[in-house]
Protein backbone atom coordinates (compact mmCIF):
# COMPACT_ATOMS: atom_id res chain seq x y z
CA UNK A 1 0.00 0.00 0.00
CA UNK A 2 1.21 3.63 -0.76
CA UNK A 3 0.19 6.16 1.65
CA UNK A 4 1.00 10.07 0.75
CA UNK A 5 3.07 11.70 3.29
CA UNK A 6 4.24 15.02 4.84
CA UNK A 7 6.92 16.00 6.32
CA UNK A 8 6.95 15.01 10.11
CA UNK A 9 4.15 12.08 9.71
CA UNK A 10 5.37 8.98 11.42
CA UNK A 11 5.81 6.29 9.36
CA UNK A 12 7.20 3.30 11.65
CA UNK A 13 7.28 2.88 15.28
CA UNK A 14 10.68 1.24 15.46
CA UNK A 15 14.00 2.98 14.37
CA UNK A 16 14.59 2.24 10.21
CA UNK A 17 16.78 3.71 8.41
CA UNK A 18 15.11 4.87 5.27
CA UNK A 19 15.89 7.74 2.67
CA UNK A 20 13.73 10.65 3.10
CA UNK A 21 13.44 9.49 6.53
CA UNK A 22 14.21 10.14 9.81
CA UNK A 23 14.71 8.79 13.61
CA UNK A 24 13.77 10.11 16.63
CA UNK A 25 13.00 8.86 19.69
CA UNK A 26 12.83 5.55 18.33
CA UNK A 27 10.12 6.33 15.86
CA UNK A 28 10.85 7.04 12.13
CA UNK A 29 9.32 9.84 10.34
CA UNK A 30 9.30 10.96 6.74
CA UNK A 31 11.04 14.06 6.08
CA UNK A 32 9.64 14.87 2.42
CA UNK A 33 6.14 15.13 0.65
CA UNK A 34 5.63 12.11 -1.11
CA UNK A 35 4.35 8.33 -0.83
CA UNK A 36 5.44 5.79 1.94
CA UNK A 37 5.34 2.47 0.27
CA UNK A 38 4.99 -0.46 3.24
CA UNK A 39 5.95 -3.06 1.29
CA UNK A 40 9.45 -1.89 0.56
CA UNK A 41 9.88 0.33 3.38
CA UNK A 42 10.55 3.24 0.96
CA UNK A 43 9.32 6.78 0.56
CA UNK A 44 9.14 7.51 -2.69
CA UNK A 45 9.17 12.34 -2.50
CA UNK A 46 7.09 14.36 -4.89
CA UNK A 47 9.39 17.17 -5.17
CA UNK A 48 12.82 18.06 -4.14
CA UNK A 49 16.08 18.48 -5.32
CA UNK A 50 19.06 16.14 -7.00
CA UNK A 51 21.28 14.90 -4.31
CA UNK A 52 24.15 13.19 -6.29
CA UNK A 53 25.37 9.77 -5.50
CA UNK A 54 28.42 7.75 -6.92
CA UNK A 55 27.60 6.12 -10.26
CA UNK A 56 24.85 8.38 -11.19
CA UNK A 57 25.10 9.47 -14.90
CA UNK A 58 24.73 12.76 -15.62
CA UNK A 59 24.88 15.19 -18.26
CA UNK A 60 26.51 18.71 -17.97
CA UNK A 61 27.47 21.70 -19.66
CA UNK A 62 30.90 22.54 -19.60
CA UNK A 63 30.97 25.87 -18.12
CA UNK A 64 35.01 26.43 -17.49
CA UNK A 65 38.34 24.93 -18.60
CA UNK A 66 41.30 24.82 -16.86
CA UNK A 67 44.00 26.92 -17.63
CA UNK A 68 46.42 24.37 -18.79
CA UNK A 69 43.52 22.35 -20.22
CA UNK A 70 42.78 19.20 -19.05
CA UNK A 71 40.49 20.10 -15.92
CA UNK A 72 36.72 21.11 -16.74
CA UNK A 73 34.45 22.68 -15.22
CA UNK A 74 30.50 20.83 -15.53
CA UNK A 75 27.20 23.08 -14.61
CA UNK A 76 25.17 19.75 -13.49
CA UNK A 77 22.70 22.05 -11.82
CA UNK A 78 21.94 25.48 -10.43
CA UNK A 79 24.17 24.45 -7.41
CA UNK A 80 25.94 21.19 -8.15
CA UNK A 81 28.98 21.20 -10.40
CA UNK A 82 30.93 18.65 -11.49
CA UNK A 83 34.62 18.33 -12.67
CA UNK A 84 36.16 16.64 -14.86
CA UNK A 85 39.95 15.78 -14.68
CA UNK A 86 41.50 14.28 -17.75
CA UNK A 87 44.10 11.38 -17.02
CA UNK A 88 48.07 11.54 -18.26
CA UNK A 89 47.18 9.87 -21.47
CA UNK A 90 43.66 11.54 -22.33
CA UNK A 91 42.65 12.91 -25.76
CA UNK A 92 39.86 14.77 -23.92
CA UNK A 93 39.20 18.24 -25.82
CA UNK A 94 36.08 20.23 -24.32
CA UNK A 95 35.26 23.68 -25.52
CA UNK A 96 32.91 25.97 -22.96
CA UNK A 97 29.38 25.00 -23.65
CA UNK A 98 29.65 21.39 -24.78
CA UNK A 99 27.14 19.03 -23.57
CA UNK A 100 28.60 15.93 -22.10
CA UNK A 101 27.32 12.83 -20.58
CA UNK A 102 29.34 11.13 -17.55
CA UNK A 103 29.31 9.02 -14.22
CA UNK A 104 29.93 10.27 -11.15
CA UNK A 105 33.17 9.05 -9.36
CA UNK A 106 33.46 10.71 -6.11
CA UNK A 107 31.49 13.36 -4.22
CA UNK A 108 32.86 16.75 -2.49
CA UNK A 109 31.42 18.66 0.24
CA UNK A 110 28.14 17.03 -0.97
CA UNK A 111 27.96 20.34 -3.91
CA UNK A 112 31.07 18.89 -6.32
CA UNK A 113 31.00 15.63 -7.93
CA UNK A 114 34.56 14.37 -9.58
CA UNK A 115 33.28 12.80 -13.07
CA UNK A 116 34.99 9.75 -14.43
CA UNK A 117 33.97 8.42 -18.15
CA UNK A 118 33.32 11.98 -19.86
CA UNK A 119 31.89 11.57 -23.67
CA UNK A 120 30.51 14.63 -25.74
CA UNK A 121 27.08 14.49 -26.99
CA UNK A 122 26.69 16.94 -30.10
CA UNK A 123 24.42 19.62 -30.03
CA UNK A 124 20.75 18.59 -29.90
CA UNK A 125 17.52 19.15 -27.78
CA UNK A 126 17.68 19.11 -24.29
CA UNK A 127 15.07 19.21 -22.00
CA UNK A 128 14.91 19.87 -18.17
CA UNK A 129 12.77 17.91 -15.62
CA UNK A 130 11.93 17.73 -11.97
CA UNK A 131 15.18 15.28 -10.99
CA UNK A 132 12.92 13.18 -8.40
CA UNK A 133 10.86 12.02 -11.83
CA UNK A 134 13.74 10.68 -13.66
CA UNK A 135 13.49 7.31 -12.35
CA UNK A 136 10.35 7.38 -13.83
CA UNK A 137 11.36 8.35 -17.16
CA UNK A 138 14.20 5.33 -17.14
CA UNK A 139 11.59 3.04 -15.74
CA UNK A 140 12.21 -0.15 -14.07
CA UNK A 141 15.18 -1.93 -15.95
CA UNK A 142 15.01 1.07 -18.81
CA UNK A 143 11.84 -0.19 -19.73
CA UNK A 144 10.28 3.49 -20.19
CA UNK A 145 13.45 4.44 -22.12
CA UNK A 146 12.76 1.91 -24.48
CA UNK A 147 9.44 2.50 -25.03
CA UNK A 148 9.94 6.08 -26.19
CA UNK A 149 12.94 5.05 -28.41
CA UNK A 150 11.12 2.54 -29.93
CA UNK A 151 7.99 4.18 -31.08
CA UNK A 152 9.96 8.00 -31.48
CA UNK A 153 13.31 6.71 -33.11
CA UNK A 154 14.69 8.77 -30.96
CA UNK A 155 18.23 8.11 -29.06
CA UNK A 156 18.30 9.17 -25.82
CA UNK A 157 20.40 10.07 -22.88
CA UNK A 158 18.51 10.80 -19.34
CA UNK A 159 21.09 12.29 -16.57
CA UNK A 160 19.88 11.80 -13.41
CA UNK A 161 20.15 15.65 -12.49
CA UNK A 162 17.11 16.34 -14.52
CA UNK A 163 18.76 16.83 -17.65
CA UNK A 164 17.50 14.73 -20.98
CA UNK A 165 19.85 14.95 -24.30
CA UNK A 166 17.10 13.57 -27.25
CA UNK A 167 18.39 13.18 -30.82
CA UNK A 168 16.65 12.18 -34.27
CA UNK A 169 13.34 10.80 -34.96
CA UNK A 170 10.20 12.05 -33.33
CA UNK A 171 11.93 14.93 -31.09
CA UNK A 172 8.29 16.37 -30.43
CA UNK A 173 6.78 13.33 -29.32
CA UNK A 174 9.31 12.21 -26.93
CA UNK A 175 9.35 15.33 -25.19
CA UNK A 176 5.55 15.08 -24.87
CA UNK A 177 5.62 11.72 -23.49
CA UNK A 178 8.75 13.03 -20.95
CA UNK A 179 6.52 15.92 -20.01
CA UNK A 180 3.69 13.67 -19.69
CA UNK A 181 5.60 11.13 -17.19
CA UNK A 182 6.72 14.41 -15.47
CA UNK A 183 3.15 15.27 -14.56
CA UNK A 184 1.40 11.84 -13.94
CA UNK A 185 5.11 10.08 -12.54
CA UNK A 186 2.99 9.44 -9.28
CA UNK A 187 0.27 7.77 -10.96
CA UNK A 188 0.12 4.14 -11.24
CA UNK A 189 0.39 2.30 -14.58
CA UNK A 190 1.55 4.60 -16.20
CA UNK A 191 3.61 2.84 -18.63
CA UNK A 192 0.62 1.46 -20.16
CA UNK A 193 -1.00 5.27 -20.34
CA UNK A 194 2.40 6.37 -22.19
CA UNK A 195 2.34 3.12 -24.44
CA UNK A 196 -1.16 4.16 -25.33
CA UNK A 197 -0.38 8.16 -25.88
CA UNK A 198 2.84 7.27 -28.22
CA UNK A 199 0.79 4.53 -30.33
CA UNK A 200 -1.97 7.09 -30.50
CA UNK A 201 0.25 10.10 -31.49
CA UNK A 202 3.23 8.08 -33.34
CA UNK A 203 -0.01 7.07 -36.01
CA UNK A 204 -0.87 10.42 -36.80
CA UNK B 1 -3.49 51.93 17.62
CA UNK B 2 -5.30 50.43 20.96
CA UNK B 3 -5.49 52.58 24.28
CA UNK B 4 -7.98 52.04 27.26
CA UNK B 5 -9.62 55.40 26.30
CA UNK B 6 -11.39 54.53 23.46
CA UNK B 7 -11.82 50.78 24.29
CA UNK B 8 -14.70 49.21 21.70
CA UNK B 9 -16.66 46.54 23.03
CA UNK B 10 -15.18 43.44 22.31
CA UNK B 11 -17.88 41.01 23.29
CA UNK B 12 -21.41 41.46 22.78
CA UNK B 13 -23.47 38.71 24.24
CA UNK B 14 -21.06 36.14 24.73
CA UNK B 15 -19.66 36.08 21.22
CA UNK B 16 -16.80 38.00 19.61
CA UNK B 17 -17.28 41.02 16.95
CA UNK B 18 -17.51 38.56 14.17
CA UNK B 19 -19.89 36.14 16.08
CA UNK B 20 -16.79 33.40 16.66
CA UNK B 21 -16.90 31.75 19.77
CA UNK B 22 -13.60 32.23 22.10
CA UNK B 23 -11.99 28.95 20.39
CA UNK B 24 -13.12 29.33 17.07
CA UNK B 25 -10.80 30.00 14.33
CA UNK B 26 -11.42 31.95 10.98
CA UNK B 27 -12.29 30.16 8.20
CA UNK B 28 -8.72 29.01 6.63
CA UNK B 29 -7.81 28.41 2.86
CA UNK B 30 -4.73 27.21 1.36
CA UNK B 31 -3.47 26.26 -2.00
CA UNK B 32 -0.57 25.38 -2.71
CA UNK B 33 1.99 25.02 -5.68
CA UNK B 34 0.66 27.95 -7.32
CA UNK B 35 4.03 29.50 -8.34
CA UNK B 36 5.50 28.34 -11.53
CA UNK B 37 9.03 30.14 -11.02
CA UNK B 38 9.70 29.16 -7.12
CA UNK B 39 10.39 25.91 -6.07
CA UNK B 40 7.57 25.62 -3.65
CA UNK B 41 4.65 28.19 -3.14
CA UNK B 42 1.76 28.57 -1.23
CA UNK B 43 -1.35 31.00 -0.92
CA UNK B 44 -3.50 31.45 2.11
CA UNK B 45 -6.49 33.45 2.97
CA UNK B 46 -7.31 33.40 6.91
CA UNK B 47 -10.41 35.34 7.70
CA UNK B 48 -9.07 38.65 6.06
CA UNK B 49 -5.65 38.04 5.39
CA UNK B 50 -4.25 36.85 2.40
CA UNK B 51 -1.25 35.94 1.93
CA UNK B 52 1.15 34.79 -0.93
CA UNK B 53 4.89 32.50 0.41
CA UNK B 54 7.62 31.49 -1.94
CA UNK B 55 10.36 29.41 -1.83
CA UNK B 56 13.53 29.07 -3.65
CA UNK B 57 16.27 27.08 -3.80
CA UNK B 58 18.61 25.62 -2.43
CA UNK B 59 20.84 27.23 -4.11
CA UNK B 60 24.36 28.94 -3.62
CA UNK B 61 24.57 31.31 -0.27
CA UNK B 62 24.88 34.48 -1.28
CA UNK B 63 27.52 36.77 -0.35
CA UNK B 64 29.98 34.30 -0.28
CA UNK B 65 30.99 35.01 2.94
CA UNK B 66 27.57 34.36 4.19
CA UNK B 67 27.83 30.70 3.64
CA UNK B 68 27.95 27.79 5.86
CA UNK B 69 30.22 25.37 4.70
CA UNK B 70 28.57 22.59 7.46
CA UNK B 71 24.62 23.75 6.63
CA UNK B 72 22.28 25.84 4.42
CA UNK B 73 21.14 28.84 5.73
CA UNK B 74 17.85 30.16 5.72
CA UNK B 75 16.98 33.60 4.26
CA UNK B 76 13.11 34.88 5.17
CA UNK B 77 11.61 38.58 3.89
CA UNK B 78 8.59 38.98 5.41
CA UNK B 79 6.76 42.39 3.97
CA UNK B 80 3.78 43.73 3.86
CA UNK B 81 1.78 45.33 0.65
CA UNK B 82 1.13 48.86 0.42
CA UNK B 83 -2.70 48.00 0.05
CA UNK B 84 -2.53 45.37 2.59
CA UNK B 85 -3.98 47.64 5.31
CA UNK B 86 -6.15 50.56 6.42
CA UNK B 87 -3.45 51.72 8.36
CA UNK B 88 0.39 52.64 7.05
CA UNK B 89 1.77 49.82 6.29
CA UNK B 90 4.57 48.89 4.44
CA UNK B 91 4.61 52.19 2.26
CA UNK B 92 8.37 52.42 2.85
CA UNK B 93 10.02 48.95 2.64
CA UNK B 94 10.95 47.32 5.46
CA UNK B 95 10.50 48.86 8.72
CA UNK B 96 11.07 47.24 12.22
CA UNK B 97 8.36 45.24 12.45
CA UNK B 98 8.47 43.54 9.08
CA UNK B 99 12.60 42.66 9.92
CA UNK B 100 11.67 41.38 13.52
CA UNK B 101 8.84 38.97 12.10
CA UNK B 102 11.39 37.75 9.29
CA UNK B 103 13.99 36.87 11.84
CA UNK B 104 11.62 35.14 14.45
CA UNK B 105 10.30 33.44 10.99
CA UNK B 106 13.72 32.51 10.22
CA UNK B 107 14.56 31.35 13.63
CA UNK B 108 11.21 28.75 13.23
CA UNK B 109 12.01 26.98 10.06
CA UNK B 110 15.87 27.07 11.04
CA UNK B 111 14.66 24.53 14.24
CA UNK B 112 12.63 22.44 11.46
CA UNK B 113 14.40 22.34 7.78
CA UNK B 114 17.46 19.58 8.12
CA UNK B 115 19.92 22.39 6.99
CA UNK B 116 23.03 20.04 6.74
CA UNK B 117 21.25 18.58 3.51
CA UNK B 118 22.62 21.24 1.81
CA UNK B 119 25.97 22.77 2.80
CA UNK B 120 27.18 26.23 1.45
CA UNK B 121 23.53 26.55 0.09
CA UNK B 122 21.03 28.80 1.17
CA UNK B 123 16.76 28.22 0.98
CA UNK B 124 14.99 31.57 0.76
CA UNK B 125 12.00 32.24 2.04
CA UNK B 126 9.25 34.84 0.96
CA UNK B 127 6.18 36.07 2.55
CA UNK B 128 4.10 38.81 1.42
CA UNK B 129 1.09 39.83 2.72
CA UNK B 130 -1.46 41.08 0.53
CA UNK B 131 -4.18 41.70 2.71
CA UNK B 132 -3.74 41.95 6.58
CA UNK B 133 -6.40 41.66 9.28
CA UNK B 134 -4.31 40.44 12.34
CA UNK B 135 -2.35 37.72 13.33
CA UNK B 136 -0.20 38.06 9.97
CA UNK B 137 2.57 36.53 11.64
CA UNK B 138 0.95 33.70 12.37
CA UNK B 139 -0.32 33.19 8.82
CA UNK B 140 2.85 33.80 6.76
CA UNK B 141 4.40 31.10 8.75
CA UNK B 142 2.02 28.54 8.32
CA UNK B 143 1.84 29.53 4.58
CA UNK B 144 5.48 29.30 4.10
CA UNK B 145 5.83 25.70 6.18
CA UNK B 146 3.01 24.70 3.12
CA UNK B 147 5.59 26.27 0.86
CA UNK B 148 8.35 24.57 1.78
CA UNK B 149 6.89 21.10 1.42
CA UNK B 150 5.93 21.65 -1.58
CA UNK B 151 9.45 22.65 -2.87
CA UNK B 152 10.11 19.32 -1.45
CA UNK B 153 12.78 20.46 1.17
CA UNK B 154 13.63 18.22 3.84
CA UNK B 155 11.74 19.29 7.48
CA UNK B 156 11.23 17.57 10.49
CA UNK B 157 8.07 18.53 11.05
CA UNK B 158 5.07 21.02 8.84
CA UNK B 159 4.82 23.88 11.36
CA UNK B 160 1.87 25.62 12.37
CA UNK B 161 1.01 29.30 14.04
CA UNK B 162 -2.21 30.72 15.43
CA UNK B 163 -2.43 33.56 18.00
CA UNK B 164 -4.15 33.49 21.23
CA UNK B 165 -5.16 36.13 23.34
CA UNK B 166 -7.12 37.41 25.98
CA UNK B 167 -10.19 39.73 26.10
CA UNK B 168 -10.94 40.81 29.78
CA UNK B 169 -11.37 37.32 31.84
CA UNK B 170 -11.76 35.45 28.56
CA UNK B 171 -8.63 33.59 26.58
CA UNK B 172 -9.42 34.30 22.97
CA UNK B 173 -8.23 32.39 19.61
CA UNK B 174 -6.45 33.52 16.73
CA UNK B 175 -7.14 37.44 17.05
CA UNK B 176 -8.17 39.57 14.53
CA UNK B 177 -6.81 43.18 13.80
CA UNK B 178 -9.40 45.15 15.75
CA UNK B 179 -9.07 42.50 18.97
CA UNK B 180 -5.37 42.83 18.52
CA UNK B 181 -4.93 46.21 18.83
CA UNK B 182 -7.85 46.68 21.66
CA UNK B 183 -7.54 43.23 23.57
CA UNK B 184 -5.99 43.12 26.88
CA UNK B 185 -3.11 40.05 25.33
CA UNK B 186 -1.80 38.60 22.44
CA UNK B 187 -0.01 35.86 22.13
CA UNK B 188 1.21 34.44 18.79
CA UNK B 189 2.42 30.75 19.07
CA UNK B 190 4.24 28.19 16.40
CA UNK B 191 4.14 24.73 17.06
CA UNK B 192 5.86 22.13 15.70
CA UNK B 193 2.58 19.08 15.81
CA UNK B 194 4.47 16.12 16.14
CA UNK B 195 5.81 16.75 19.44
CA UNK B 196 3.91 19.61 20.24
CA UNK B 197 7.22 21.92 20.59
CA UNK B 198 6.76 25.49 20.66
CA UNK B 199 9.18 27.15 18.08
CA UNK B 200 8.23 30.93 18.86
CA UNK B 201 6.23 32.25 21.17
CA UNK B 202 5.85 36.30 21.58
CA UNK B 203 3.22 38.06 24.14
CA UNK B 204 2.24 41.49 24.07
CA UNK B 205 -0.11 42.45 27.47
CA UNK B 206 -0.65 39.36 30.14
CA UNK B 207 -1.49 36.01 30.78
CA UNK B 208 -2.28 34.94 34.61
CA UNK B 209 -0.71 31.06 35.10
CA UNK B 210 -3.64 29.92 34.29
CA UNK B 211 -5.20 31.92 31.14
CA UNK B 212 -1.88 30.58 30.25
CA UNK B 213 -2.18 27.14 30.29
CA UNK B 214 -5.59 27.81 28.89
CA UNK B 215 -4.31 29.55 25.63
CA UNK B 216 -2.10 26.83 25.11
CA UNK B 217 -4.11 24.21 25.13
CA UNK B 218 -6.48 26.12 22.45
CA UNK B 219 -4.05 26.67 20.37
CA UNK B 220 -3.18 23.13 20.40
CA UNK B 221 -6.48 21.95 19.86
CA UNK B 222 -6.73 24.49 16.79
CA UNK B 223 -3.68 23.13 15.61
CA UNK B 224 -4.96 19.58 14.77
CA UNK B 225 -7.67 21.61 12.17
CA UNK B 226 -5.10 23.86 10.98
CA UNK B 227 -2.71 20.68 10.30
CA UNK B 228 -5.41 18.96 8.57
CA UNK B 229 -5.73 21.99 6.31
CA UNK B 230 -1.99 22.16 5.28
CA UNK B 231 -2.36 18.40 4.25
CA UNK B 232 -5.23 18.38 2.03
CA UNK B 233 -3.66 21.46 0.39
CA UNK B 234 -0.79 19.53 -0.25
CA UNK B 235 -2.38 16.63 -1.39
CA UNK B 236 -4.53 18.90 -3.52
CA UNK B 237 -1.67 19.65 -5.65
CA UNK B 238 -1.63 16.11 -6.89
CA UNK B 239 -5.13 15.23 -7.13
CA UNK B 240 -5.98 17.58 -8.87
CA UNK B 241 -3.52 16.44 -12.32
CA UNK B 242 -5.19 12.71 -11.38
CA UNK B 243 -8.86 14.35 -12.78
CA UNK B 244 -7.75 16.07 -16.11
CA UNK B 245 -6.36 12.76 -17.57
Amino acid sequence: MRHFVIPGDKILDRQMRIENAYVEAGTTHSAVLGFYDDERNSIIPLEGAWKPRIGDLVIGIVSSVGRNGGTYSIDLTEFISGLVVAGKFSTLDFKEGDIIEATIQDIEHKNLALLEHPKALKKATMIKIKPVKIARVIGRAETMIKQISEYTGCSMVVGKNGLIWLDGGNVALATDAILKIEREAHLSGLTERIKNMLEKESKR
Amino acid sequence: MGSSLNKPELLKNGKRLDGRDFNELRPLKIEAGILKNAAGSAYLEWGNNKVLAAVYGPKDAMPRHMADPTKAIIKCRYSMAPFSSIEGHGRSGPNRRAIEISKVTKEVFENVVMLEEFPGNEIDVFIEILQSDGGTRAAGITAASVALANAGIKMKDLVYAVSAGRIGEHVVLDVNMIEDNYSDADMPMTISPRNNNVLLLQMDGGFSKQQFKEAAKMVIDAGKKISSIQRAALENVYNDKKEDE
